[in-house]
C-alpha cells in the first residue's frame, strides 16, 4: 500500500502544479483547467485520508466533489463561451471592465 | 378709583403701538396718526386723573405674577408715588406734543405705521421704567427704550450711516445695561426681592461697601442711557434720525431715564459718600465735556445733543449733591426747552432747505414765520440760564446745593458747573446769532412748515419760561412746591443764608451775561469757523470716536482676527481637513488595488492563501512545544 505520506506530498504537488497553472497562465480555458487539477489535488487528500483512517466519507466526499465539478464546469464554459462573443478573446485580463 | 387703572397708562400707548403696528399701513393715514397721538395723548389725560393717588406714600397695583419660583416673585407691580407722578406728567405731556409734531414732520414720509406705532412703544417702555415697582419690570421698559431708539434712530435705514448710528446707540447704552442687570442680580441676592420699594426700605441694612458697589454699577447703567462719560459717543450720531425722534430722546424719553434710575434709587445710592461723589464728578465731567465740545460744532441738532449731554451732567451733580428735587426740577424745565429746541431746530432746517450746517444758515429771523424766531429764543435763554427762565432757577438750585455740600471736593465740582454754566450762555448765544442774525448765507430752497410743526412749540416754550414756578426757591418770594411735593423722596433740603443765595444768583447772571457778550463779539457779525486744531479736537468730540475705536474696537477685531485666522481656519479647520485629506489619501491608494483584472484578484486569493498557511503552520509550531 502506499503510504500516507506519499499520497500527500503528491497531492500538494499536483496543488501547487494547478496553482501555479491559475496564476501564471492568461487565458482563461487554461485557468479553469488549473482549478480542476486544484480540485483533483483536493479529491485525491480525501481519498487517501479515507484509505487511511479505513473510513468510507472520504470517497463518499469525493462523489461529491465529482458531481459539483462537473456543475462548475458545465456553468464556466457555458460563460466562456459568452465571453468569446462579447470580444472574441478570452485573455482574462481583457475583461476588467468591474473595478470599484 | 381702582389702582389696577394705573396699568391704563402705560398700556395705552402699548396698545396703539400693536395696533399700528399690524394694521398701520392698511388704516387710512389719518386714522393711524390719530391713534398714535391719543395713545399718548390719553395716557396724559389718565395721569392728570389720577394724580390724587401720588398724594401720601403714593399707590402700588400689582397686575398680575410674571413669574413665580421659590423665593423669587416677579410681579407685574406699578408705583404710582411722589416721584413717579410728576414725571409720567412729563413724559406723557411732552410726548404728545411731539406725537403732534411729528405728524406735521413725517406727513410726507411713506413708512408712517413703523414710525408711529415704534413712536409709540418708546413712550410706552419709558412709562414702565417711571412707573415699574419691579426691577425685572423697569429693566424690561430700560431694554425697550433702547430697542426703540435702535429702531428710530436708524429710521432711515437706507443710508448707511443712518443705520449704523441706530447699532451704534444699541451697543453703547448696551454697556451700561450690562452693568445695570448685574446690580438688578446682586441687589436680589443681597435683598431676596426685586421690588424697588422693598429694596429701598432695607437698604440701611446692606453693608456699606456693597452698597458703594452697588452705587457705582447703577451709576454706570445710567452712563449709558443718559450719555454720560464714558458711554457718551452715541448721542451725538443719533442726530441721525428724524428730528421728532431726537426731541423724544432727548427731552422726554431715554437721557432722562438714567437720571430718573439714580433718584428712584436714592435712598440706597445716597448711603454711600463714594458713590454719590463718583456720580458727582461723572456729572460735572460730562457736562464740562459736551459744553466744549458744543462750542465747535457745526450742525444744529449736534450743538444741541451735545448741550443735552452737559445738563443731563448737571442733573448728575444735582443727585451727587444730594437734592433729587434738584434733580428733577432741572429734568422737568430742561426736557421743555430741549423739546422746543429741537422742534424748532427741525423748522430751521427745514426753512434752510434741509440744510444742517449753522455756518450755511444765517438770517432765519426774517425768513421764516416770525413766530419761530421767538420759540427757538425762549428755548436758548433757557438753556442758556438767562434770569427768570426755568433754567435758570433750576441750574441755580443746582450749583447751590453743590456749593454748600459739606465736602469740600464739591467746590470743585461748584467751579466746573460755574464753568459750564459760562460755556453753555455762550454756545447758546453762538448757535443763536449763527442761525438768526445777519444774512442768509445758504443756498438750500426753504420749505412750507406745516401748522402742526409750528403750535406744539408754543406750550413747551412757555412752560420753559415760566417752568421756574415749579419749584421758586424762598429767596425770591417761593414756595419751594417741587421740593415739598416730594416730600421724604427730596433729598437733602438744601440750607444757605440769603447772603449766599444771592451772591450765587448774581455771580449766575454774570455769568449768562459774560457768555453772551463773547458771543455777541464773535458771532454778531459773521465770521468763517475757525480751522485750528483745537477746534478740530472739539468738533470731533475730544476725538472720543478714536478712543474708543483705539481702545476697544481695534483690539476687539484684532482678537477676533486672531480666533478665526488663528485658531479657527488654521488650528480646528487644519486639523479636521488635514485628517479628511489623510483617509481621503488613504481611500485613493486603496482603490488602485481594485483593478479589475481577474488575474491581480487571483494573485490576491494566493497570497491570501499563504498568509493563512503560514498563520497555521506558526500555530502548528507553537502547539507541538507543549
Amino acid at each position: 500500500m502506499i503510504p500516507f505520506g506519499h499520497a500527500l506530498a503528491f497531492a500538494g504537488a499536483l496543488f501547487v502544479l494547478g496553482l501555479s497553472c491559475v496564476l501564471i497562465r492568461r487565458q482563461i480555458l487554461m485557468i479553469l483547467i488549473g482549478v480542476e487539477i486544484m480540485l483533483n489535488a483536493a479529491s485525491l487528500v480525501f481519498v487517501a485520508a479515507s484509505a487511511f483512517w479505513r473510513q468510507p466519507d472520504g470517497q463518499a466526499f469525493v462523489i461529491l466533489l465529482m458531481a459539483i465539478t462537473a456543475a462548475e464546469v458545465a456553468v464556466a464554459l457555458a460563460m466562456v463561451v459568452y465571453l468569446w462573443r462579447r470580444k472574441r478573446t478570452l485573455v482574462a485580463d481583457e475583461f476588467d471592465g468591474m473595478c470599484g | 378709583m381702582n389702582e389696577s387703572l394705573l396699568f391704563l397708562i402705560p398700556l395705552l400707548p402699548l396698545f396703539c403701538a400693536v395696533l399700528n403696528m399690524l394694521f398701520g399701513m392698511r388704516l387710512p393715514r389719518l386714522f393711524a396718526e390719530t391713534m398714535a397721538v391719543t395713545g399718548v395723548a390719553g395716557s396724559f389725560v389718565l395721569t392728570l386723573l389720577f394724580w390724587g393717588m401720588a398724594e401720601g406714600d403714593g399707590t402700588r397695583a400689582v397686575l398680575f405674577t410674571w413669574l413665580s419660583s421659590g423665593t423669587l416673585d416677579v410681579s407685574f407691580a406699578l408705583n404710582f408715588d411722589r416721584l413717579a407722578a410728576p414725571m409720567t406728567l412729563m413724559v406723557t405731556g411732552v410726548a404728545t406734543l411731539i406725537h403732534l409734531y411729528a405728524v406735521g414732520y413725517m406727513h410726507e414720509d411713506e413708512d408712517y405705521a413703523r414710525f408711529f406705532s415704534l413712536l409709540n412703544l418708546f413712550v410706552f417702555a419709558m412709562l414702565t421704567i417711571v412707573l415699574a415697582d419691579n426691577l425685572l419690570v423697569l429693566f424690561l421698559g430700560w431694554e425697550g427704550v433702547g430697542l426703540c431708539s435702535y429702531g428710530l434712530i436708524g429710521f432711515w435705514y437706507r443710508k448707511r450711516e443712518n443705520a449704523r448710528a441706530g447699532t451704534k446707540a444699541f451697543l453703547v447704552t448696551r454697556v451700561g445695561d450690562v452693568f445695570l442687570g448685574i446690580a438688578l442680580l446682586w441687589l436680589f441676592a443681597v435683598t431676596g426681592t426685586l421690588s424697588i420699594s422693598t429694596i429701598n426700605a432695607q437698604a440701611s441694612s446692606i453693608s456699606p461697601v456693597v452698597v458703594m458697589v452697588l452705587g457705582i454699577l447703577l451709576l454706570l447703567g445710567a452712563c449709558g442711557k443718559s450719555a454720560q462719560l464714558p458711554l457718551m459717543t452715541w448721542l451725538a450720531d443719533a442726530m441721525a434720525g428724524p428730528t421728532p425722534v431726537s426731541a423724544l430722546i432727548h427731552a422726554a424719553t431715554m437721557v432722562t431715564a438714567g437720571v430718573y434710575l439714580l433718584c428712584r434709587f436714592f435712598p440706597l445710592v445716597s448711603l454711600s459718600a463714594v458713590a454719590m461723589t463718583a456720580i458727582t464728578a461723572v456729572g460735572a465731567m460730562t457736562a464740562l465735556y459736551a459744553a466744549t465740545c458744543a462750542m465747535a460744532q457745526r450742525e444744529i441738532k449736534r450743538v444741541l445733543a451735545y448741550s443735552t449731554m452737559s445738563q443731563v451732567g448737571y442733573m448728575f451733580m444735582a443727585v451727587g449733591a444730594g437734592t433729587v428735587a434738584g434733580a428733577m426740577f432741572h429734568l422737568l424745565t430742561h426736557a421743555f426747552f430741549k423739546a422746543v429746541l429741537f422742534m424748532a431746530a427741525g423748522c430751521v432746517i427745514h426753512l434752510a432747505g434741509d440744510e444742517n450746517d449753522i455756518f450755511k444758515m444765517g438770517g432765519l429771523a426774517r425768513r421764516g414765520p416770525v413766530e419761530l424766531f421767538w420759540v427757538f429764543l425762549a428755548g436758548a435763554v433757557c438753556l442758556a440760564g438767562l434770569p427768570l427762565t426755568g433754567g435758570f432757577f433750576s441750574k441755580d438750585g443746582i450749583l447751590l446745593a453743590l456749593f454748600t455740600y459739606p465736602d469740600p471736593v464739591y467746590r470743585a465740582f461748584w467751579l466746573i458747573g460755574v464753568a459750564t454754566a459760562l460755556l453753555t450762555a455762550f454756545y447758546t448765544f453762538r448757535l443763536v446769532y449763527l442761525v438768526f442774525a445777519g444774512e442768509p448765507r445758504g443756498t438750500g430752497h426753504p420749505h412750507a412748515v406745516p401748522l402742526l410743526m409750528r403750535w406744539p412749540l408754543w406750550p413747551l416754550a412757555l412752560l420753559g419760561l415760566v417752568g421756574g414756578i415749579l419749584n421758586l426757591p424762598v429767596f425770591v418770594g417761593g414756595t419751594e412746591r417741587l421740593h415739598h411735593w416730594y416730600a421724604g423722596l427730596a433729598g437733602r433740603t438744601v440750607k444757605a443764608s440769603h447772603e449766599v443765595e444771592w451772591m450765587l444768583v448774581s455771580l449766575a447772571v454774570v455769568i449768562v451775561a459774560a457768555g453772551w457778550f463773547a458771543a455777541h463779539w464773535r458771532y454778531r457779525n459773521y465770521r468763517p469757523p475757525l480751522e485750528g486744531a483745537v477746534s478740530r479736537f472739539l468738533l470731533s468730540g475730544w476725538q472720543a470716536d478714536n478712543l474708543v475705536d483705539r481702545l476697544f474696537v481695534r483690539p476687539f477685531t484684532a482678537m477676533a482676527r486672531f480666533c478665526y485666522v488663528g485658531c479657527d481656519r488654521t488650528l480646528f479647520d487644519g486639523s479636521i481637513d488635514g485628517l479628511a485629506r489623510m483617509l481621503s489619501g488613504w481611500g485613493r491608494m486603496l482603490v488602485q488595488l481594485t483593478t479589475g483584472r481577474l488575474t491581480t484578484y487571483l494573485s490576491a486569493f494566493a497570497w491570501g492563501f499563504l498568509i493563512l498557511l503560514g498563520w497555521f503552520l506558526i500555530k502548528l509550531v507553537n502547539g507541538g512545544g507543549h
